[in-house]
């Protein structure tokens, strides 16, 4: 008896443990978390940019690992494309007018993203819906003020465009590295935003500025770019190669004239006194 | 144009000096050899590991390479200013000592430089300087300089010795070898009228194109230290500093050879004491120059305390880091010189010679207290944790290199000496080589008959 | 109105020089799709940092050869802001510099002082890379020119043709300079084709120092430093445009230097730096924090270093 009573025991332990062991790697899995946005570009290109990442001490970005990209509607769930993620843990899917993707009667997109996970890493998924919008940059100038004037309008292939009021926009100046913003404002009734030009920003040599106006991270519209072109910069001139200086290639004239002068001073009288000696060699008896 | 009796005779005695070699002589020359090949071995390692060897780093990028250098190039200095001077002036005593400056001209001006290429990190790309050298950097005018220099130097010793060369053509050797050499280099002078003018008048250009193109060769040194924006270094009496200590240390560097060789040859009768006097008081002169410019530089970056300038006279004057080295460098090597020589009841020629030894290693340590201590304070404060990177310390490598240098200073020195007589022998006034040959042949005959009559004396006696 | 009347004239240089990084979008949904797009030539996608998806031809992005490194990006101006009031000596622009130039961890191309201007003063960290000085002594005194001014401001140094005198390094006040005493590690950049733009893989023998990492400015990217300060500290670049950012902030650099009295450290040695400081007023944090990550041994020889005795 006691040793059924030691048995049950010991049996008892093992399965306790054992299954403490299960629950151990269970609970060893790692977090990791997909992040799904939207993105138009400036040249219509649609993507959708999801982000992999696994919960360490933060959550740092997974690479390598396989991503799925669904379209779904209230029935169905369609498979679009299963993409690795690269070294910051992004999946770009380019959207590029895919037939496969499902829109409701408003225009109404909606994308889900899935991590499947592994023995190690917990799965993961995103929901993400988007409306198709476009921005259009325009300049036009009243009296002597320069303006910038965006137009918001759903972009919808398949319906009419039609504008977007109360829309977040932001404006920036393109730079060499990064995106400089100057303006934040809401589109009116018509979907239109104008705002005045920040004249006082340099261009290039023929004063060209970029202007970029941005739907960003928007609910419904995620974020959209456009951009426009215009000369109303202040020009820079191009630095002139290499003129003649200390720091530069060529010498200053200063310095090589006197360099020249010094230096034949010198090596003008070695050759007359090698002259002499040669004279001398002459004159021998 | 009759010829001196004595130039003949010392024509003879320094030919038959030169043929041979004394016992101490070849213990010397075996010290130095083994010094040299010790500065082979050291080059070699440093070629094959890199600079890492070597005490230098990131910022004392230069160490006692430099210093060996400015020092050599200072030496060479003692050729150039006093002979080129002491010839222009027709200085009456000046004979026995041209040859020996001359000499330390040449020789000092091809081993200094080998110590800029020895602080190359790449030896094998030296032809990029003909490639791309740029005018505007003071390597360039230092190369251009040194080269001229170099050049002009050799010129004015080959002139200075073409009198000497063309009698010891005409001295019966036992050696073939030694004549046709000397034959080439004498380019048949024979001491003609036309010849002495041609000869005179070369010498005098040589000796006046030589003191500026020195003082130019210095000065240019000196700016590579002065263009930098460093404490200690960018200061604007830098060049005439360099030139004033120059030939100081020049002038050092004679009187010692002088000495050696004056034992070493037993040339009591020509080099005299009035020679180590005169000398002496150049050095004393240039000795208090010397210290004149050390207390000028020092007291207004002293008065005018900038942090940077402060931050290396710190070191200069912490007991802890070079305090007594300054101190012997630019005290104790200024003052005991001049006082040596000022009061006339120690001045000798050893006690000179003293105190010209003490004057050049004073010079050296003052070259190494010029370099380092400033590239030890730079601008910015030095947080490395790394010991070697914020104190210098040279290393086996660097010593044996520095050694090797001054060995092979004295052995090529010595070979020369075993080359030409080491003072100039033939006088401008009396080149009737002609006549010295028949003289010297004369005395030969003689010698050579008195033999064959001891012999045949002998002869009879056995019998 | 005159709209849309002066949309011509784009900037035929950049679209030279920058090779498609920043136009040149088409067929992105072909990369990003599949990754293996062996056929053709190699491409590579890109994000530019204003989010821009962008393919780039691996060619592209091989370094530029010597020659070409010594003419500098046109219309470019590049400058650095360093704002000293948000430095806690995080040190990680000095690691991600010596990751992104293959350096030992000894050698430091962006070094991170502890600076105190006088005892009674604040001690601040003060992270230091080349100022690339407009009027740079390291070029003057070069004897082969193998250390050269771009016009884009940069300074590199070209390791083919450095002799190794060290002259440079006496005549930067700023020690901003490092020799390769001895041969470089092996390391996976030594395969790599040698560019004063990369300034790898390293020559022993030479000097380097930091080189505003020209290879990614030329991909519209920041330096590696800017990027991976966490605290946002350097800004950087195009003066000409006047925006400089630090990766999540942008500014117009000639508000920010107004407003924040920045200034040339050592102006008055007349070098005219291109790296600006933000003097640190109003600081985010203490300076004591910069000494968490650093060992007792270090912390102790910091405090010893900071102010000169005199
Ligand atoms: S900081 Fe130094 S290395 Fe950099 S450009 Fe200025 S002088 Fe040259
Ligand atoms: S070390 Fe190289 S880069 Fe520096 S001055 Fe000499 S040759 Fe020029």
């Amino acid at each position: 008896m006691k040793n059924l009573c030691k048995h049950i025991l010991i049996l008892g332990l093992i399965i306790l443990f054992g299954m403490g062991n299960v629950f151990a790697q269970k609970a060893k899995k790692k977090t990791t978390r997909v992040g799904v946005a939207y993105f138009k570009s400036d040249t219509k290109i649609e993507t959708l940019v999801a982000t992999l990442r696994v919960k360490e001490k933060r959550y740092i970005p997974l690479n390598d690992a396989v991503l799925t990209f669904y379209s779904v509607s209230d029935t169905l769930k369609v498979l679009l494309a299963k993409i690795r993620t690269d070294e910051n843990g992004q999946a770009i899917f380019a959207l590029a007018n895919n037939s496969k993707i499902a829109k409701d009667s408003t225009g109404l997109m909606a994308f889900v993203v899935e991590y499947e996970g592994n023995s190690l890493l917990k799965d993961a998924k995103r929901k993400i819906t988007v409306k198709q919008a476009g921005l259009e940059v325009s300049f036009f100038q009243k009296d002597t003020i320069k303006f910038i004037e965006i137009e918001a309008k759903t972009a919808d292939p398949n319906t009419q465009a039609a504008p977007i009021n109360n829309l977040k926009i932001k404006l920036y100046i393109k730079g060499t590295f990064s995106l400089l913003n100057f303006a934040n404002e809401k589109t009116d009734k018509n979907g239109i935003v104008r705002v005045e030009f920040p004249i006082d920003m340099p261009g290039d040599t023929l004063g060209v500025l970029t202007i970029v106006a941005k739907i960003e991270e928007d609910d419904v519209y995620g974020t959209v770019e456009s951009r426009g072109e215009i000369n109303w910069g202040i020009p820079v001139p191009l630095v002139k190669e290499k003129q003649r200086g200390l720091g530069d290639t060529d010498a200053p004239l200063w310095m090589v004239y006197t360099l020249i002068t010094l230096l034949s001073a010198v090596w003008f009288h070695y050759l007359y006194v090698i002259f002499m000696i040669i004279k001398i060699k002459l004159a021998k008896l | 144009m009759n010829l001196n009796p004595k130039s003949a005779k010392m024509l003879d005695y320094f030919a038959s000096q030169m043929v041979k070699v004394s016992k101490p002589g070849i213990f010397w020359l075996a010290i130095a050899t083994v010094f040299i090949i010790g500065g082979f071995y050291a080059l070699i390692v440093q070629i094959v590991e890199g600079h890492i060897v070597t005490g230098m780093r990131d910022n004392v990028v230069w160490g006692i390479f430099i210093a060996n250098f400015i020092f050599f190039i200072g030496i060479s200095y003692a050729g150039a200013l006093i002979s080129g001077i002491l010839h222009l002036l027709r200085v009456e005593w000046r004979t026995p000592i041209i040859r020996i400056a001359e000499i330390i001209t040449v020789i000092s001006t091809l081993i200094g430089p080998a110590y800029i290429l020895l602080c190359m990190g790449r030896l094998d790309r030296l032809h990029h300087l003909a490639l791309f050298g740029r005018i505007q950097s003071p390597i360039i005018w230092d190369v251009m300089a040194i080269t001229t220099y170099l050049i002009g130097s050799i010129i004015f010793l080959y002139l200075a010795s073409i009198r000497d060369l063309a009698a010891l053509r005409d001295y019966p050797f036992k050696s073939k070898w030694r004549n046709k050499i000397y034959t080439i280099l004498a380019i048949g002078f024979n001491g003609t009228p036309k010849q002495n003018r041609y000869l005179d008048r070369s010498l005098d250009i040589m000796s006046a194109i030589i003191i500026p193109l020195a003082i130019l060769v210095h000065s240019v040194l000196a700016w590579i230290f002065g263009m930098t924006l460093r404490p200690g270094w960018h200061s604007t009496i830098f060049a005439p500093y360099f030139v004033v200590a120059a030939v100081f240390s020049g002038t050092g560097v004679l009187i010692i050879a002088l000495w050696i060789f004056r034992k070493y040859y037993k040339l009591e009768s020509y080099i005299t004491k009035i020679h180590f006097n005169y000398l002496g008081i150049i050095l004393m002169i240039l000795g208090a120059l010397y210290a004149y410019f050390t207390f000028s530089e020092y007291l207004t970056s002293w008065y005018g305390s900038e942090t940077w300038e402060m931050e290396v006279l710190y070191k200069l004057f912490n007991p802890n880091e070079y305090w007594w080295w300054f101190f012997f460098a630019a005290i104790i090597g200024v003052v005991l010189p001049i006082i040596v020589i000022l009061i006339p009841k120690f001045r000798n020629i050893n006690s000179i010679t003293a105190v010209s030894v003490i004057a050049v290693l004073a010079l050296w340590v003052k070259r190494y207290l010029i370099i380092i201590p400033t590239l030890e304070a730079p601008l910015l404060p030095l947080q490395d944790m790394r010991p070697e990177y914020i104190h210098y310390t040279p290393t086996i490598i660097e010593w044996l290199l520095t050694f090797a240098g001054v060995a092979l200073f004295c052995v090529l020195f010595f070979l020369f000496s075993k080359f030409m007589p080491i003072l100039p022998v033939v006088k401008a006034d009396e080149g009737n080589y002609a006549e010295l040959r028949k003289t010297v042949l004369k005395r030969i005959v003689k010698e050579k008959m008195k033999e064959t009559e001891i012999k045949e004396s002998e002869k009879m006696k056995d019998l | 109105m005159e709209k849309g009347k002066n949309k011509q004239s784009r900037r035929k240089f950049i679209s030279k020089t920058v090779p498609a990084a920043l136009g040149a979008i088409g067929g992105v949904g072909l990369v990003a799709q599949s990754c293996n797009t062996t056929e053709e030539e190699e491409k590579v996608s890109l994000l530019t940092p204003d989010g821009q998806l962008v393919e780039v031809n691996k060619s592209s992005m091989q370094p530029v050869s010597p020659a070409e490194a010594r003419k500098g990006i046109p219309g470019k101006q590049f400058v650095m802001v360093i704002d000293l009031s948000r430095c806690k000596n995080a040190r990680k622009c000095v690691t991600k510099c010596q990751k992104m130039h293959d350096l030992p961890p000894e050698d430091e191309w962006i070094k991170v002082f502890l600076m105190q201007d006088s005892s009674d003063t604040a001690p601040y960290w003060f992270p230091k890379p080349c100022f690339h000085c407009n009027q740079p002594p390291c070029v003057k005194v070069c004897p082969v020119g193998a250390t050269y001014k771009r016009t884009d401001g940069l300074v590199l140094v070209d390791n083919e043709r450095c002799i190794g005198c060290k002259f440079c390094m006496t005549a930067c006040p700023y020690s901003s300079r490092v020799f390769q005493w001895k041969e470089p590690k092996e390391t996976n950049f030594a395969d790599r084709e040698y560019s004063p733009e990369t300034s790898t893989p390293h020559k022993v023998g030479t000097v380097g120092k930091c080189d505003f990492c020209p290879d990614m400015i030329r991909q519209g990217k920041l330096p590696d430093c800017v990027s991976g300060c966490p605290n946002g500290v350097i800004f950087f670049g195009n003066k000409k445009e006047d925006i400089v950012s630090n990766g999540t902030e942008s500014f117009r650099f000639s508000e920010l230097i107004h407003d924040r009295a920045g200034y040339h450290f050592m102006a008055e040695l007349g070098t005219e730096p291109n790296v600006y400081y933000l003097p640190p007023v109003d600081r985010l944090f203490d300076y004591e924090k910069g000494f968490n990550n650093l060992t007792d041994e270090q912390v102790e020889f910091y405090k010893k270093s900071i102010v000169k005795k005199h």
